[in-house]
């Protein structure tokens, strides 16, 4: 059987003293969309994170591509093929929408791309071609998220991991994000979903991780999730607020 | 207090302030830089100033080669010198929070300081040259030809740190790295290659104001840190993390001056510039030009 794309293996992670995730695996195959999803505080955004290299991994390892990706800088792990949109956009918001793409292909690997690019995010979001001039902390919330999915892409991302993209967004741009990352799927990206918005992502996921309190509790097909009663005990709360 | 006896005596002291200004405004967006991308408050720009006056006096001294001509030659030198300070030094201590960074920067200054004053003696310099004297008559308005000469490439500094900034992809990093280092990072940008590139800028910008500083003002190896001191103030009118800002921010710091020091007396005009640093402090903290940053 072929490596999967991302392998995360046994990790522990710590901020300080206090463990925010305990030993938590999942891997990630090429071509899927794998949905890593809980309430608040459990551990998806840490574990975003540490593929990222922003949070250290104690224990435990991960690998892309079957290398190990723990040590590296952010940005070497950027510059494999693994783009992050992380909770709250965080766009150079004094920036213009141009000058936030371009420095999403900033990377000299990516660089001679930048034309077609910026053209393939334009055709993918037409908007965002009207605001090119405009700043990016001048945008709606929705453009905004828009506009940092785009950036993320310019990168020509293997896996892209999206930490919880619906956050404050109007049920009509959330209702067209997921079908953009459908979208983007189809066209061939790998994505890593974090979600608190459970329902419309088990519609798109092929399979899901369910975190709770930084440990896992339970995985498998989005589809077999949905009909599982204990996922529907553990998170009919969550399910009812959201749809 | 006096007043102005003629306009053309008015525009003169007006123009003094805006020669002056703009090598403010050089140091100043050096300074203004720097912090924008590492959050050092680099005290020591004015140090680094002096000691680039100090390598043009002597290459005048010893070579009679023009000093104008030593704008070209300190640029390279001082970029280089600032990207082995910044790995050798503040990429280093930046690991230890900011506070390590401003001790290690009064550091620099202090030990710049004295070894200039150990080497070079801790007496007065000036470079005169043939037509350090000389001055152009416009419409009966007086101009010392050299300040002139160094406000122009002050100008042209600003107006190609402005378009490095819009227009390049480094310079475009160099602005998101400021706003947001971990965002860039993201981006697979190396916030520690941008910032030690942002740094030798600083201290090149540094180079150029000290050359200009050579050309038109005696000076001694002390002499800086008084320029850090108005550069700050420089930024501080214009508002952090904006190039227009901070060289307008020099110029109207060197318009006040001029303006008092005439108005009032030379020894007052270092009181009112401070005096003006501290009521926009206290009325618009963002500086004149600031603009509020919205959260996104």
């Amino acid at each position: 059987m072929e490596n999967p794309l991302l392998e995360v293996k046994n990790v522990d992670i710590f901020y300080g003293d206090a463990q925010a995730v305990r030993d938590v695996s999942f891997h990630v195959d090429k071509g899927q969309i794998i949905a890593l999803v809980g309430a608040n505080g459990a551990g998806k955004s840490t574990l975003l994170n540490a593929i990222s290299s922003f949070n250290q991994v104690r224990n435990g390892g991960i690998l892309f591509l079957g290398k190990s990706i723990a040590r590296l800088k952010p940005e070497e792990v950027a510059t494999m093929g693994i783009s992050h949109v992380p909770e709250g956009r965080r766009l150079f918001s004094r920036l213009t929408v141009l000058e936030n793409l371009e420095l999403g292909a900033y990377p000299a690997n990516t660089r001679p791309f930048l034309k077609k690019s910026l053209d393939r995010a334009f055709a993918l979001f037409p908007l965002l071609k009207e605001r090119t001039h405009q700043s990016a902390g001048t945008l709606s919330g929705g453009e905004q998220q828009m506009l940092a999915i785009a950036r993320a892409l310019m990168a020509r991302p293997v896996l892209l991991m999206l930490d919880e993209p619906s956050l404050g967004l109007a049920p009509i741009f959330v209702r067209r994000l997921f079908e953009t990352i459908e979208a983007l799927n189809k066209d061939g990206v790998t994505i890593l979903l974090v979600e608190q918005n459970i329902p419309q992502t088990l519609r798109i996921a092929d399979y899901a991780y369910v975190l709770q309190t930084g440990t896992l509790k339970m995985e498998g097909r989005a589809e077999n999730l949905i009909s599982d009663p204990n996922f529907q005990q553990a998170f009919l709360g969550l399910m009812r607020a959201k749809t | 207090m006096t007043g102005f006896p003629s306009f053309a005596i008015f525009f003169k002291v007006l123009m003094n302030g805006v020669l002056v200004g703009c090598m403010y405004g050089v140091a100043a967006i050096g300074l203004s830089l720097i912090f924008g991308c590492m959050e050092i408050v680099f005290i020591a720009q004015g140090a680094v100033m002096i000691l680039a006056a100090f390598c043009i006096y002597w290459m005048f001294t010893w070579t009679s080669i023009d000093p104008f001509f030593g704008f070209l030659v300190i640029i390279p030198i001082f970029l280089g010198f600032g990207w082995i300070m910044y790995t050798g030094l503040f990429q280093r201590v930046a690991k230890a929070g900011k506070n390590p960074s401003l001790l290690l920067a009064f550091g620099l200054m202090v030990l710049l300081e004295h070894v200039m004053s150990l080497i070079w003696s801790p007496n007065t310099r000036t470079v005169s040259t043939s037509y350090s004297a000389s001055a152009l008559r416009v419409s009966g308005i007086i101009i010392s030809f050299t300040r002139l000469m160094v406000s122009i490439v002050a100008l042209i500094t600003t107006g190609l740190v402005f378009l490095f900034l819009k227009k390049t992809m480094l310079g475009k990093a160099v602005r998101g790295v400021s706003e947001d280092m971990r965002a860039a990072a993201l981006l697979g940008i190396s916030p520690v290659r941008v910032s030690a590139a942002t740094f030798s800028i600083g201290i090149a910008l540094a180079g150029i104001a000290g050359v200009a500083t050579s050309i038109t003002y005696p000076f001694d190896p002390y002499f800086g840190f008084l320029f850090s001191l108005k550069a700050l103030i420089a930024v501080a009118f214009g508002g952090l993390g904006s190039v227009e800002g901070a060289f307008l921010g020099g110029i109207i710091l060197g318009v006040l001056e001029s303006l008092s020091s005439y108005t009032i007396s030379a020894g007052w005009a270092d009181a009112v510039a401070y005096v003006a640093f501290l009521i926009i402090l206290v009325m618009r903290p963002k500086g004149l030009l600031g603009r509020s940053v919205e959260k996104i």
